[in-house]
Parts: C-alpha cells; structure tokens; sequence
C-alpha cells in the first residue's frame, strides 16, 4: 500500500521479488544492494536459515530521491519460495505495490514456476488484489543455463497477462537492474494514474474511473534482452553468491559462499499437524524479528 | 466503493496538519511515560514518524522489522481463534519494545528501558491509541468530504527520466 506523506514529503511504495524456492530473488537484492549507489540504498537485512535460505524475508530500502518534489523510497523484499512457507510468503505481500516475479530458467523447475506464480494469484485474491491491476513483471533468471528453455517457451507457460519480461543471469547481475527499473517505473505510474482517474476532489457521485493501475498489456510480450553479450562459459547456476551481505546481527547472516546443492526444500506437513507446524513457523519468524529489532537498539546503545 | 475510498484503501496518507498533531501525541506520551522513543509504522512497514532519542537506529529496517513481527503474530493469534494481538511486549536485557496497534493500519512502537517500567508505557499507550486513532479518523473523514490528496500531474512521467538517471 503506497503511503504518501505530504508532510515529509514522501512516497513510499513496496516491492516484491516472488517466484519459487532458489529462483534468484535473494540473488536480485544482494545485486541491487552490491551495485545501487550508496547514497540510495539503505541496509540490506535478512531473515534467514543457517543454510540461507530465505525464512522470512530480505529487506532492502531504496531511495529513488526527489520526483516532482517527493523523496520517492521503495521497500524491496524477497519471499521464502519454497511451498512450506506459504503463510509467510502471504505475510510479506500484504500491502504490496509492485512484483518482480522471478522465474527459473531450468525446464525441471517449469512446475514450481507455475505453482508459484499461481500462488501468487491466489495470495493476491486473499487481500481482494487482481494480479492483471498490480505492477508486476517476470525475469526468467538462469540464462546461462545450458539447457535453459526458451523465452518463448517460458513466455507460453508462465506469461498469462503479457507482462514485461526481462532475461538475468541474476548471480552476474545481468539482467536484474533493467528488471527492476521497468517495475519502479510501472509502480510509481500506477500511483499518478491512480490519482488522475480516481481522486483529486472529485465528487463521490462522480462515476469513479478504475482507480487501479492500468497494466501494461502488450499484445505480445515485450521481452527485454539483458545485454546480448552472454558469459562464455556457462557456469551452473549454483556458484557462491557475488553480494556479501551486510555485517551480522541477530536475525541476519554473515554471507558465507553459498553452498553448492543446497538441500532440498523441505516438505510440507499435512494433516492435523499443519497448525502446530505454522505456529511453530510463526514463533520463530517472531523471534528472528525481534532479535532484530533488539540488535539494532544495542547497536545504538554501544 | 467510490474512487475516493479506494484509494483511500490503496494508500496511506498524511498531511502535514496530521504528522504535526501525531508528534503532538508522541511527544506528551514520552513526557508522561519516560519511555526514550515512540515510532509509528504502518503494517507495510513504513514509518509515518517518529519522536524522542532515536540516534543510529535504522528506521527503514525497524520499520520492516516490526510490521513483520506483528504481522507473524496476527497470524498466530488467528490460529488461536482471535482477531490479532492488539499489544506486544518484547523484553531485552536493557531495551524493551512495545507494540500496540492503532485502528487497523499503524503500529504505535515504544522503546524504553529501565527509566520506566512496562506498566506505565502501557497504561499511556492505551490512552495515546485512541487519541491518535482520533486522529486518523479526522484525517479520513477529511480525505472523504474534500476528495483525496494529489500528487503532482508530472510525477509519473518525472519517474521515468529519474529512474533512468539512477539505474543507467
């Protein structure tokens, strides 16, 4: 939910990157937070497992500096992606203005990218959001995979609404700032069409324009090539992370290289035990964000 | 729904008159109960604003941090068979946090220490709830009788050159 603030004069919106468990959106923010520059970026903070897989969410703020007289600030987030963290995941998109959905370029992962992109859908329709009126784009990450499917392939699958798509190589940073941009760009129009169609003094007898955002829904899809020049060898996609992550705190992680074959996503738990399992889930999600918070004050007590 | 509800369910927004009667409310619950700082965050995780010592705490990750937390712990309360956990209490060795809700949207957030004691932050955090719920309600009556605020016309077009500066 966008929050204006004409008393600072600011505008402060919230992104999304979604998509299934190790698809790169954590790789996306730590290239964001590596190659932003400094004096717009904020802290890059992350809730994550001893083996760094993402347990709550990454967080990075953005500072896109003054537009039309605003300060214009984005909240990037990351999601967990794996399906045993649904509730989380729906925790994290309430209130969001803006997705970048990245997908897996790897044709064994073609069924979690369509789970997860329904997922989304229906994470959405719970907050009484339509996925056509949110600014969202897709980034088929792993390009450099050898056996990586085709865009049009991806596209055919996955593109339902003919949303942007960029392709990344996220872990080169290929890719992840034209991705980004094209959403930021998406996002803050949606907030002055918003504006125009549905507010400014207008009689609530007024027939009301859609007050959504209108999305940009190209007849066919409008891929954007990241630079064509691809890596010459094409590594698998598991190498250690390029961004190191900030200093630890508690709830943050030191970024060690990532471990090469990360275990397998954990399965979901069934039956009557499935609400002690998201309580369990929750109480420690609520402790790794308090100790955050508590880190951050003896930060500022030393 | 008219366009002016929606987007007042589509956003958060405050006028200067709005943040300058808040601070007021901030400021007189300091006073009253000797806690160091007061935030108020809304459940997205931005900060509306904020008063009393806050130093070097990064107030875009506690931001963050905090609407997390609460939005776990609505989560669990649901899972319990309540709505959500109006107030929380989070007690370290020297800090404390304290957060309780405000209408439906903000989350009025306390840190204190010693100076203090957890009653007294929230025997005037009860109060200072429903006076800035007062508050909010005032600024959304307002927003509905004189239309929402506007951004300037040019600030979506004014995006894309200044998104290009940035990320090229």
């Amino acid at each position: 939910m966008v929050q204006i603030n004409f008393a600072l004069k600011e505008v402060n919106c919230k992104v999304v990157f979604y998509g299934p468990g190790m698809s790169g959106k954590t790789t996306n923010l730590e290239i964001v937070h590596q190659k932003a520059p400094e004096e717009h970026k904020g802290e890059l903070t992350s809730i994550s497992t001893d083996g760094d897989r993402t347990l709550f969410f990454d967080f990075m703020p953005l500072d896109l500096g003054k537009i039309a007289g605003m300060q214009t600030k984005f909240q990037l987030y990351t999601v967990p992606g794996q399906v045993y963290y649904n509730s989380t995941r729906k925790l994290v998109l309430q209130g969001v203005d803006g997705v970048i959905f990245i997908a897996d370029s790897n044709p064994d992962k073609m069924a979690e990218n369509i789970e997860s992109y329904e997922n989304l859908i229906e994470n959405l329709t719970e907050y009484g959001k339509d996925v056509r009126d949110l600014p969202h784009v897709i980034q088929y990450n792993k390009r450099d995979l050898p056996n990586a499917l085709s865009v049009e392939e991806l596209d055919r699958q996955l593109n339902k609404f003919g949303v942007p798509t960029f392709e990344a190589v996220a872990n080169t940073g290929e890719g992840v700032f034209p991705t980004l941009k094209t959403l930021a760009g998406m996002v803050l129009q949606s907030i002055n069409k918003s504006e125009k169609s549905g507010g400014g003094g207008r009689s609530p007898a007024a027939r009301p324009a859609p007050a959504q955002a209108a999305q940009p829904r190209a007849a066919a899809t409008a891929t954007q090539q990241a630079p064509a020049r691809r890596p010459a060898a094409a590594p698998a996609n598991r190498k250690p992370a390029a961004a190191r992550r900030p200093a630890p705190a508690a709830g943050k992680r030191q970024a060690p290289a990532r471990p090469q074959g990360r275990p397998a996503p954990q399965p979901a738990k069934s039956g009557g035990g499935e609400s002690k399992g998201f309580l369990v889930a929750f109480l420690v999600l609520l402790i790794a964000a308090v100790a955050g918070v508590v880190f951050l004050m003896m930060q500022q007590n030393v | 729904m008219n366009a002016n509800e929606k987007l007042r369910q589509d956003r958060l927004v405050f006028y200067k008159d709005d943040i300058d009667a808040i601070d007021k409310v901030l400021a007189e619950f300091l006073r009253l109960s000797g806690s160091k700082c007061a935030l108020l965050v809304d459940k997205e995780g931005h900060m509306v604003t904020k008063q009393g010592e806050i130093k070097t705490i990064n107030m875009d990750t506690i931001s963050a941090l905090v609407a997390g937390s609460f939005a776990a712990t609505k989560e669990m309360a649901k899972l319990l068979g309540e709505e959500h956990f109006s107030a929380l209490f989070h007690q370290g060795e020297r800090d404390n946090i304290q957060l309780s809700l405000v209408g439906d949207r903000t989350l009025l957030t306390i840190l204190f220490d010693d100076r203090t004691t957890v009653g007294m932050v929230r025997l005037y955090a009860a109060e200072t709830c429903k006076k800035l719920d007062k508050i909010f309600q005032t600024a959304g009556t307002r927003q509905t009788q004189e239309g929402a605020p506007s951004l300037d016309s040019s600030y979506g077009d004014n995006a894309k050159d200044h998104l290009d500066n940035l990320f090229d």
